[in-house]
C-alpha cells in the first residue's frame, strides 16, 4: 500500500505537469483542445490525491505500522476518530492533505468558471499546477508520508501526542489549511487576469465569494486556535504572539483588506494596483507562514526542530512566487490604471486607502517582530527574540485605528463627504460614545486603552445600529409592512453590505473581548489541604486530590471549592491526566467557570498526594467569553454575505420601482 | 510622471525610516537574547543584566524545591558548561531531569535568575510536536 501511495504522489506530480504545460500551451496557441485537454488533467490529478488520500488514511484505520508516518502518530489504543484525523497531524501528511485540498478546490474553481471565464481558465490552472509541483516535489525527494520502514516494523505506534487529541485539533488545522489554500483561488485569477491582459473587474466577481469563504475559515483556524490555547495548553491567556500564531495572522490581515478594497475598483474602478498587491501578498504570506512554522527558521516554543533542505526549497519557491508576480503587475501596470482620481481626503474611497495602509502596516509589524530573531542573527550575529511586549504595543494602537474605520467608512459618502453628511451620519454615534466614555470614566477605567477601546466600540455599534434603523425605515415607507418584516428584507436586498456590517458587529464585540485582557488577574498558590486563598472577589479551598484511571488515561484531580463575595459557587475540578505510553507528556485540564463578565480559571500544575497539597494558578479572565460570542456574529455575518442570488429575488420584487435605490 | 516618482519616493522614504526608527526602539529595550549555555559561561561578567532566553539541558538530580513553597533551585547545562539557576513560580509539565529547556531571566554572580512564568521546557524524550506549548505563558 506504501508504494502505491508514493506512486500515486509520483503520478500527480506528472499530471499537473502535463496540466500546466498543455494550458499555458493552448492559451498561447489558441488551441481549444490543448487547454480542455490540461483542464482534464486537472481534475484528474484531484482524482488521484483523493484516492492518495485514501491510502493514508486506510493505512491508519488498519494500523498498517510499516508506514512511519502511521507508527509515529497512531497506536493500537487510539480512539478510531483521532486515527483518522491524524492524516494531517504531522508535517508530511499536513502537505499532502494541502495538496489534496487545492486540487479539489482548484477543480472546482475552474468547473464553476469554465464558461464565464473562459479567457482566463489555462492560466488558473497553470499556476495553481505551478504550486502543486512544489508541494508535491517537496514530498517525493524530501518528506514523503508514505515512506517505510526499512526492516521490521515496530508492532504498535506511538500514539498521537495526547495535548492533540481533542476536538479542537482534529477541526482547527483543516480550517487553517482550507483558509491557506483557498487564498491560491484568488491568486491564481488575479495572476490568469495579468497574463490575459483582462485585467477588468471580471476576476474579481469570480474571486469574490472564494475570497469570503477562505477568510471565514482562516478566521474560524485563527479562533479555534485562540479557544484550544485557552481551554487546552492553561497558560491563562489565548494568544501568544508565537510565530505558528502570527503564521495564521498574516495572511488574514492582507485578505481583510484585499476583501474591502476589491468593492472600490468595482464601485469606482479605482486601487488596481492595491488589489494585485494585496491578492499576491495574501498568498505569498501563506506560503510564508508555512515555511515559517516547517523550516525551523524561526524558533517557537511549538517548534524547536529544524529542516535545512525543506527551508531552501521554501526558500526559492518564495522567490519565485515574488519575482514572477511582481514582474507581472509591473509589466501590467498601464493597465491597471485608475479609472478616477480621489476626489477628496473625507470620502470612502480615501476610507478604504486608509484601512488598506493600515492593515499593512500591522502585517509588516507582525511579521517583522516574528522574524527579527533571524534578522538580528543575520545581521549582529546575536539572536535576539522579541515578545508580547513589543506586539500588544504596537498592535493596541493599530487594532484601534482600525476599529475606528470600522465605524467611519460606512458612513463616509463616495467621492466626497459634506459637512452636513458628516453631521448628519456622525452625529448620534459620536454622542453615544462620548455619553458611555464618561460612564467608563466616572467608573475609574484608564482612557489608555481600555477606555478608548470602549468608547470606540460604543461608536462603532452606535453607527451599526443607525444604519440597520435608517435603512429599515426607509424601506417600510416604500413597502408599507412592519419594522421587522422591512429590516429582513433590507439585508436580504443588500447581503453583503448588511451582512458586513453584522461581521462588523461580531468584530467590535471580539475587541470588547479583547479589551477585558486590561483588567485580568493572576496569581499562584501552594495550598495545603483545607487552606484557602483569595483573589478579588473569589477564595477558593483546596478540597483534596483525587486519582482515578479510566484505561486510557490516569487522572489526577483537584477538587477546589470556590466562592464568590462569601457565597459558596460550587465545586471546580483541575486535573492532570497522564495517557498510557505518554506518561511523560501529561496534559492540564484546566476547570473554566464562565459568565457574561468574566472567566474563573483554574490550573493545577503540581500535586502532592501524600498530604493532598496542590499549587493552584487562579486567574480571572474579564469579559474574555464576547471574544467568542463575537466571532459566532461573525460568522453569522459571513454566511449572509455568502447567500447566493437567485433565492433572493423575492427580496427585490417587493420593492416599487420609483424608490431609489441606496 | 515627475509628481508620480516623488510620490513613490516620499512614500518609499516614510516607509523606511518608520522601520528603522522600529528597529532602534526594539533593539534598546524589551529584547532578549537567545544564547545557550556554554555561548554565555564563556564570559558571564558580559551579559550581567542583560535581559536572556537561555537554552541548555536541566541536569540530572538538580532540581530542588523548598518545601511549601513554590521556590526552585536547580542547574543548566550546555556542551559541558554549567549554571545555577532560580525560580519562583509553577513549572511546566515537562520540567524535570535532563529536559530540554528556554528560561527566560538575568544572570548575576549568584546566577540565573528566571523570571515568572520564564520556564519553557520540552519533553526530556524525543518530541517533534507541529503544536503544542509546554510552558506557562508564551
Amino acid at each position: 500500500m506504501a508504494s502505491l501511495g508514493s506512486f500515486l504522489l509520483m503520478a500527480t506530480f506528472v499530471i499537473f505537469a502535463y496540466a500546466l504545460a498543455a494550458s499555458v500551451a493552448g492559451a498561447r496557441r489558441g488551441s481549444r483542445q490543448l487547454v480542455e485537454s490540461g483542464v482534464g488533467a486537472f481534475y484528474l490529478a484531484a482524482a488521484v490525491m483523493t484516492v492518495a488520500s485514501a491510502v493514508i488514511v486506510q493505512a491508519f484505520v488498519t494500523d498498517n505500522y510499516s508506514i512511519k508516518y502511521v507508527q509515529r502518530y497512531s497506536d493500537q489504543l487510539q480512539p478510531m476518530f483521532y486515527k483518522i484525523t491524524s492524516y494531517w497531524g504531522g508535517l508530511d501528511g499536513s502537505i499532502m492533505f494541502w495538496v489534496f485540498l487545492l486540487s479539489a478546490f482548484g477543480s472546482l474553481a475552474v468547473y464553476v468558471n469554465r464558461d464565464r471565464h473562459r479567457e482566463l481558465i489555462p492560466y488558473v490552472v497553470a499556476i495553481i499546477s505551478g504550486v502543486q509541483l512544489f508541494f508535491l516535489f517537496m514530498m517525493i525527494v524530501h518528506k514523503n508520508p508514505f515512506e517505510t520502514f526499512l526492516v521490521q516494523a515496530p508492532k504498535d505506534g506511538q500514539g498521537l501526542n495526547p495535548l492533540l487529541q481533542n476536538i479542537y485539533m482534529v477541526i482547527h488545522p483543516p480550517s487553517l489549511y482550507i483558509g491557506f489554500v483557498g487564498m491560491t483561488i484568488p491568486f491564481a485569477f488575479g495572476m490568469a487576469a495579468l497574463i490575459t491582459g483582462h485585467t477588468d473587474d471580471s476576476w474579481l466577481r469570480a474571486v469574490r465569494r472564494w475570497t469570503m469563504v477562505s477568510w471565514l475559515f482562516l478566521s474560524l483556524g485563527l479562533t479555534l486556535g485562540m479557544i484550544w490555547a485557552y481551554e487546552e495548553l492553561g497558560w491563562g491567556g489565548y494568544w501568544g504572539w508565537d510565530p505558528v500564531e502570527n503564521a495564521g495572522l498574516l495572511p488574514w490581515l492582507t485578505a481583510t483588506a484585499f476583501l474591502h478594497s476589491v468593492i472600490v475598483q468595482e464601485r469606482r474602478g479605482m486601487l488596481k494596483v492595491w488589489n494585485m498587491t494585496l491578492v499576491i501578498t495574501t498568498f505569498f504570506l501563506t506560503i510564508f507562514g508555512t515555511f515559517m512554522t516547517r523550516s525551523g527558521v524561526v524558533q517557537s516554543v511549538h517548534a524547536f526542530g529544524e529542516d535545512r533542505a525543506l527551508a531552501w526549497m521554501f526558500t526559492v519557491f518564495m522567490v519565485v512566487i515574488l519575482v514572477f508576480s511582481f514582474g507581472w503587475v509591473i509589466k501590467r501596470l498601464p493597465m491597471l490604471k485608475p479609472r478616477y482620481e480621489l476626489d477628496s481626503w473625507i470620502s470612502r474611497e480615501a476610507a478604504f486607502v486608509a484601512n488598506n495602509w493600515i492593515l499593512l502596516i500591522a502585517a509588516m509589524l507582525v511579521l517583522f517582530g516574528t522574524m527579527f530573531p533571524t534578522l538580528s542573527e543575520a545581521l549582529t550575529g546575536n539572536r535576539l527574540t522579541v515578545g508580547p511586549p513589543f506586539f500588544n504595543r504596537w498592535m493596541a494602537p493599530i487594532g484601534l485605528i482600525i476599529l475606528a474605520l470600522t465605524g467611519v467608512a460606512p458612513l463616509l459618502a463616495w467621492r466626497r463627504s459634506t459637512l452636513a453628511n458628516l453631521l448628519d451620519s456622525f452625529l448620534w454615534p459620536v454622542v453615544f460614545a462620548l455619553a458611555v466614555s464618561v460612564g467608563f470614566v466616572a467608573l475609574g477605567v484608564r482612557v489608555w486603552s481600555s477606555g478608548l477601546c470602549f468608547a470606540l466600540c460604543a461608536f462603532v455599534a452606535a453607527t451599526i445600529v443607525q444604519e440597520f434603523h435608517r435603512g429599515g425605515m426607509v424601506r417600510k415607507e416604500a413597502t408599507g409592512t412592519d419594522a421587522v418584516t422591512a429590516t429582513i428584507g433590507l439585508v436580504m436586498r443588500e447581503r453583503r453590505r448588511y451582512g458586513g456590517y453584522i461581521v462588523h458587529l461580531g468584530i467590535v464585540l471580539m475587541f470588547l473581548g479583547f479589551a477585558g485582557e486590561g483588567f485580568k488577574a493572576d496569581e499562584q498558590f501552594l495550598l495545603k489541604m483545607g487552606q484557602e486563598a483569595t483573589l478579588r472577589h473569589f477564595k477558593v479551598r483546596n478540597d483534596g486530590v483525587q486519582v482515578t484511571d479510566d484505561g486510557q488515561k490516569q487522572m489526577v484531580t483537584g477538587r477546589v471549592a470556590v466562592f464568590e463575595n462569601g457565597k459558596r459557587l460550587g465545586t471546580m475540578y483541575p486535573a492532570r491526566w497522564f495517557f498510557r505510553k505518554h506518561e511523560q507528556q501529561p496534559t492540564t485540564e484546566v476547570a473554566i467557570r464562565r459568565t457574561a463578565g468574566e472567566d474563573l480559571y483554574l490550573v493545577m500544575p503540581a500535586y502532592d498526594l501524600k498530604d493532598q497539597s496542590m499549587s493552584l494558578q487562579v486567574v480571572i479572565n474579564p469579559l474574555i467569553n464576547w471574544i467568542w460570542f463575537g466571532f459566532g456574529i461573525l460568522v453569522l455575518g459571513t454566511g449572509i454575505a455568502l447567500l447566493p442570488e437567485r433565492a433572493f429575488a423575492f427580496a427585490l420584487g417587493r420593492v416599487p420601482s420609483e424608490t431609489a435605490t441606496p | 510622471m515627475k509628481q508620480k516618482a516623488v510620490k513613490v519616493g516620499i512614500t518609499s522614504l516614510v516607509l523606511i525610516l518608520a522601520l528603522a526608527g522600529l528597529m532602534y526602539s526594539t533593539l534598546s529595550e524589551g529584547t532578549e537574547y537567545y544564547k545557550h549555555v556554554e555561548e554565555v559561561m564563556v564570559d558571564p561578567g558580559a551579559w550581567h543584566g542583560k535581559n536572556l532566553q537561555l537554552h541548555g539541558y536541566v541536569v540530572k538530580d538538580s532540581i530542588l524545591r523548598k518545601p511549601d513553597t513554590l521556590e526552585y533551585r536547580f542547574k543548566v547545562q550546555n556542551k559541558g558548561a554549567v549554571v545555577d539557576a532560580t525560580y519562583t513560580g509553577i513549572v511546566p509539565d515537562t520540567f524535570k531531569d535532563d529536559s530540554e529547556v528556554v528560561l527566560k531571566g538575568k544572570l548575576d554572580a549568584r546566577g540565573f535568575h528566571v523570571d515568572p512564568n520564564g520556564v519553557m521546557a520540552k519533553c526530556p524524550s524525543k518530541y517533534e510536536a507541529k503544536k503544542g506549548l509546554t510552558g506557562p505563558g508564551a
